[in-house]
């Protein structure tokens, strides 16, 4: 029910912001924040509930296909906290726009809940056509809202947008469309099971067609030519869903339909992560020269991004923890940015990084949110950003050293282009006189603090997010227990050398222990008096029987 | 027995407070009253003082452990939140948390009047905050957090004025320059979590792995990595302690408040990578190589800064270099496994240089804000009370027989010359045999080259300042006064301190305690590596050395500058000429190295490739329009060609259909 309603409701919110009066801004802003602390509210309960599907139900029948298109909506860890970061970030932008969009807020709002509908159906889709189908369904509420409260490029930007990411994901339709015509239905595992049966020429158009779809909605380079412009003349509440939510739509896609779906080559992968960090690489070099605010905003995302992609294409055990953390620390933190420049680009007149300047002494509280949340942006300890970041970089060390180096050295650039940002936005003296605009009003202020304070609990506590991918085990481990006796019964012998514990290290690494409990065992194996391994592992030990 | 969590709590809560504070305040034309926020901003770090001095007096020998709870479980890496108060952390905090309650204290009277005065103190709690957590963490992730905290509030505290663009440049360059550093931190707990998962980052676990390594005859399998771990742990410690190559960031952040280069810039912050040393020293004792980079470092960092000490005119970037140099000697002590003796420096370094800071922002104060020591002079009769604390400290940092810096300086050198094991390897030249070459004695005469010199330009400081005649303009002259009572208790503690700190460990008169408090944690590491130099050497022999270099140092200083006349200050008080490309080596190593490259990569990227893909986009496009235009011209009024044309698509839609195997 709560699936059904997170993908079709805000199309029905829509239909009611219609009926809205037009003049009235103050009326119909109240309803649709209302509406969004709703939708927000039921994407946490989403989360809380763990994974859940709807029943399956006939949609249509493609002609020439096996078998049935499917309305399907399934939600995981992944899912929900997209739809979470799709939600809330509508959210803030339905706050935030009441002091940009003053008369035709009515309109703005229906363009957001479409998005928001399409978005949360993006994330949510078990069938492959209803994902395609909301996948393509999310740039059009988009690209209206560009081409309407947009800035001086407005319809450039909104033709840009919408041809780019139309054409970008076409060939996936025909590719959609072929394998339809092998697989039984359009489900995930069907797709699968036709996939593998493919011969390998096939297969590897097919991969391209797919990935070209998500390359570009993510963007990573070289396809990211829609993305400076398009972030930079939407209305910054809708760049910041842009970034935060749409953008994720690409790394979803690759984690979610073409990691399962395609048998990847060691050269397919290894040359994605390359492709990603080199996107982290780029996106940074570039947003180091950006003049403009919002430009540098979306090269910075398109720098992490990249790093997520690379993330995922590290094939780690950690990966998807990893990915996640760092996509929900990006969409928090990337929205609350691009919010915070529109704020400033709403007080000056300009978001022309030479032109602004002094907002510290002048706005005192803007300027404190801002520059907390570039730091937070930077991936400190003590914010989700550096979990993400360091996990991910925990992953890509699977591949090696130099991945982690490459991605180490985007971290110093984030910061040499991060802090420039901050310096020339609120630092100093105001470049020029400009007639003040509206200010940051408490409710908009207010939500931004409520995403720098998620940053920081996700970024001491970011169980609330790992936890969701963790599928509660139930089976006992024969294995384990069998290694645990073996362990038991050596104890009394002599201690034993480097290479049997090794050998037992590596057993108990096949045997599924995780790193610490295979560390307080081998402790404990050595003879080891220090009372604190011990009752280590007596924890570890009590806690795989509690799982048990 | 209070919760080990209390302790990094309290300043938590201060900087929660104090931050709501400036923030609700920020609106207001007069601000909240400093006396209020004053008391709250001494408060905490008092509290977490007394904190600490209650555990310190009831800790058991092996330490106090306490695991909060988890941070990070995935697989593949799990760390808890857990703390470790052991002899090495008492220290550590004993003296982080209480001489940040003295700066505390003292900056309430330096920032009066200053509109971001709450803003100031929220920033300085959070600056203790993480200090704490550094210190008394018990693995290198959470470490990590305390480390890359505090870099951030020193970024945070150098750009404070932040209406001045080149306080946030200066700001700006800390930061990046530390985060390179913080990369190699970050890298090397990579390498460590590849020898021995993620529980290996914490210490406990850590030094049981090498006692095991060590125990099983391994030495050889793990060293190769550990090295490389090695390397970029220090690469993270010459970021955070300003050694060569990472250093250029330490002068420039003199711009911030002078009680902030007090408490982070010289005694708290940059002594972090001396402690991480000395936290892994069980480890790096195993690495000779890196051991010998270290001893390297430090020597090579310790004189080039006391060198640059010399040709400063500001008299905050004289301490500045000082301090680095200081760092230069505390790392010749940790590359020697001396990592007693390096924590001992630490500890009287932060009493002596804190005193001298404190001092130099009571002069600049007194001179409202002046800082070239050309335009100072004869201010010992008109501030008496900061000269004395000034003398006392210099007499400290020179290395005064009795004063705290002559125990640690002696020990070090002493040490150096003991321990130190580099070598140039024997090699054979026209058919001569030529043994291994020890450097100990190089590395001890560099040692002690250094210390004569920081005696001069030490010297050069006082006498500028101190003695002579006014060398302002009139007016300013009479303005000067003594520092409200608020600033000088501080100093006058600290002032006491750099005179009786070394008494806790005075190896010539039999007090060791220090070291005796430190053994639990590096006794171990230090007992690893034999010392070089088996024969028995009379202690006495060092302290006469040392101070002879002391006072040649002193007599030198005398003779150059208390006569000489000191040319008119005119313009910025930066050096100029050959001084300057000495003072500024490692920026422009920096420049050619690093920013350029960068820029000009940027450059390429901006400027040829995104511009080649615009133009290959919109010829895409523009092909599209043009085949479009063409096809429309299809568009025609005959209703038969449309026909046609229709049918013709039908069929071709109907064949690929039946081509792919569907049915209609």
């Amino acid at each position: 029910m709560l699936l059904h309603l997170l993908v079709l409701a805000p199309f029905v919110a829509a239909i009611l912001m219609v009926m809205t009066s037009k003049e009235d801004a103050k009326s119909s802003s109240r309803l649709a924040i209302l509406m969004g602390i709703g939708f927000t509210a039921m994407s946490v309960a989403l989360i809380a509930g763990g994974s859940v599907s709807t029943e399956a139900i006939e949609w249509f029948q493609i002609p020439g296909c096996k078998g049935p298109v499917y309305y399907y909506l399934t939600s995981h860890g992944l899912a929900s906290w997209m739809v979470f970061l799709s939600s809330g970030l509508s959210l803030v932008a339905l706050i935030s726009a009441r002091g940009i969009t003053c008369r035709s807020y009515r309109n703005f709002a229906i363009g957001i809940f479409s998005l928001m509908g399409a978005m949360n159906g993006t994330f949510l889709a078990a069938d492959a056509v209803l994902f395609f189908f909301f996948f393509e369904a999310m740039v059009i509420p988009a690209a209206v809202l560009i081409a309407g409260f947009g800035g001086k490029d407005r319809m450039k930007a909104a033709m840009t947008f919408a041809i780019y990411t139309l054409v970008g994901s076409a060939p996936m339709m025909v590719a959609l469309w072929y394998v339809l015509t092998v697989a039984d239905n359009s489900m995930l595992i069907s797709f699968a099971v036709a996939v593998q049966g493919l011969p390998e020429g096939t297969q590897n158009v097919l991969l391209g067609c797919f990935m070209l779809a998500f390359l570009v909605k993510t963007p990573i380079f070289p396809f990211h030519g829609w993305q400076a412009i398009t972030y930079a003349e939407a209305p910054a509440p809708l760049s910041a869903i842009l970034t935060g939510a749409m953008s994720k739509a690409g790394v979803f896609g690759f984690i979610v339909w073409v990691l399962p779906i395609f048998p990847l080559s060691m050269n397919a992968v290894s040359g994605m992560m390359w492709l990603g960090l080199f996107t982290a690489v780029y996106g940074a070099l570039m947003a180091l020269r950006a003049t403009d605010g919002k430009k540098l905003l979306a090269f910075s995302s398109m720098g992490h991004l990249g790093l997520a992609v690379a993330g995922v294409f590290s094939l780690s055990e950690a990966m998807l923890p990893a990915v996640l953390v760092l996509l929900v620390a990006h969409g928090i933190s990337a929205g609350a940015q691009f919010y915070l420049m529109g704020i400033a680009e709403r007080m000056t007149g300009t978001r022309e990084l030479d032109q602004l300047g002094g907002l510290s002494s002048k706005n005192p509280v803007f300027s404190t949110l801002f520059g907390f949340a570039g730091v937070m942006a930077l991936a400190v300890p003590g914010t989700a950003g550096f979990v993400g970041e360091f996990s991910v970089l925990l992953a890509l060390w699977d591949m090696g050293p130099l991945p982690a180096l490459v991605a180490g050295f985007t971290l110093i650039l984030s910061a040499a282009y991060m802090l420039r940002f901050i310096q020339k936005v609120i630092f100093g003296k105001a470049a020029r006189e400009y007639e003040e605009g509206r200010r940051t009003s408490p409710l908009e202020g207010f939500s931004i603090a409520v995403m720098l304070v998620l940053l920081l609990v996700f970024g001491f506590h970011p169980a609330f997010i790992t936890n969701s991918l963790v599928e509660p085990e139930a089976t006992e481990n024969p294995a384990a227990a069998q290694v645990l006796n073996n362990a038991a019964l050596n104890n009394g012998e002599a201690p034993m050398t480097e290479e049997e514990i090794h050998q037992l290290d590596s057993t108990l690494a096949a045997a599924g222990f995780k790193d610490d409990e295979r560390a307080s065992i081998i402790a404990q194996m050595k003879g080891d008096n220090s009372s604190e391994a011990v009752t280590k592992s007596e924890n570890s030990v009590k806690e795989t029987s509690d799982a048990e | 027995m209070i919760s080990l969590g209390l302790i990094p709590l309290f300043p938590l809560l201060g900087c929660i407070i104090l931050g709501a504070i400036a923030v609700i305040s920020s609106g207001s034309k007069k601000g909240p009253a400093e006396g209020f926020v004053g008391t709250l901003a001494v408060l905490f770090p008092a509290l977490s003082f007394a904190g600490v001095a209650l555990l310190s007096f009831n800790m058991p020998e092996g330490g106090i452990r306490e695991t909060l709870c988890n941070w990070i479980d995935i697989p593949m890496f799990r760390v808890d939140i857990g703390f470790l108060f052991d002899g090495l952390s008492r220290i550590m905090l004993l003296f982080v948390t209480g001489i940040g309650s003295l700066i505390a204290l003292y900056s309430i009277g330096y920032m009066h009047g200053d509109r971001g005065f709450a803003r100031y103190f929220a920033y300085i709690n959070l600056f203790l905050f993480s200090m704490i957590v550094l210190v008394l963490s018990d693995n290198l992730l959470l470490t990590f957090l305390g480390w890359e905290g505090v870099g951030l509030c020193s970024y945070l505290l150098i750009g404070f004025w932040n209406k001045d663009l080149k306080n946030c440049q200066a700001a700006n360059k800390a930061f990046i320059v530390n985060r390179v550093g913080d990369i190699g931190f970050l890298l090397g707990m990579l390498f460590l979590v590849t020898v021995g998962g993620s529980a290996i980052l914490n210490y406990d676990v850590l030094s049981n792995f090498i006692s095991m390594v060590i125990n099983g005859n391994h030495v050889e399998i793990v060293v190769p990595v550990l090295s490389v771990a090695g390397i970029l742990f220090f690469i993270g410690c010459t970021g955070k302690s300003a050694q060569i190559p990472l250093l250029t960031w330490l002068p420039d952040a003199m711009a911030g408040p002078t009680p902030v280069s007090a408490l982070i810039h010289a005694a708290t912050m940059v002594t972090s990578g001396v402690y991480l040393l000395a936290r892994l020293g069980s480890m790096f004792a195993l690495l000779p190589v890196v051991l010998d980079i270290i001893v390297v470092v430090g020597m090579l960092t310790a004189f080039w800064a006391a060198v640059a000490g010399l040709f400063q005119n500001d008299i905050k970037k004289v301490l500045a270099y000082s301090t680095i140099s200081q760092l230069g000697y505390m790392f010749m002590a940790s590359g020697v496994c001396a990592f007693d003796a390096s924590i001992f420096h630490v500890f009287t370094h932060a009493f002596f240089k804190a005193a001298l800071f404190l001092g130099a922002g009571a002069v600049i104060h007194a001179l409202a804000g002046e800082q070239d020591m050309r335009k100072m002079g004869g201010l010992l009769k008109k501030t008496p009370v900061t000269a004395c604390v000034m003398i006392f400290a210099f007499l400290a940092i020179v290395g005064f027989p009795g004063f705290a810096g002559f125990w640690s300086k002696d020990l070090i050198l002493e040490r150096l010359f003991m321990n130190c094991s580099m070598f140039i390897p024997g090699f054979t030249i026209f058919g001569h045999e030529v043994p291994n070459i020890p450097l100990n004695g190089v590395v001890y005469a560099v040692g002690l080259a250094t210390a004569v010199i920081t005696a001069v330009y030490m010297g050069r400081l006082i006498i500028l300042t101190f003695f002579g005649s006014y060398r302002g303009s009139k007016e300013s002259e009479e303005h000067i006064h003594e520092a409200p009572a608020v600033m000088l208790i501080p100093m006058v503690i600290l002032a006491f301190g750099a005179v009786f700190a070394g008494y806790l460990w005075a190896d010539s008169i039999g007090i060791k305690f220090f070291a005796e408090t430190l053994a639990p944690v590096v006794g171990a590491a230090q007992a690893y590596n034999t010392p070089a130099v088996t024969a028995h050497l009379n202690p006495v022999v060092f302290a006469v050395l040392g101070t002879v270099a002391a006072l040649l140092g002193m007599f030198i200083a005398y003779k150059i500058y208390a006569k000489a006349r000191i040319p008119a200050a005119k313009g910025s008080s930066a050096p100029e000429g050959g001084k300057a490309t000495w003072t500024f080596l490692f920026d422009s190593i920096h420049k050619y190295v690093g920013i350029i490259p960068v820029n000009v990569l940027a450059w390429i990227c901006d400027v040829v490739v995104d511009k080649v893909l615009a133009a290959a986009q919109w010829t895409l496009g523009a092909i599209a329009t043009i085949l479009g235009d063409g096809v429309a011209s299809f568009q025609v009024r005959k209703v038969r060609v449309q026909i046609a044309l229709s049918i013709l698509g039908l069929i071709a839609l109907m064949v690929v259909v039946l081509l792919t195997g569907g049915t209609l």
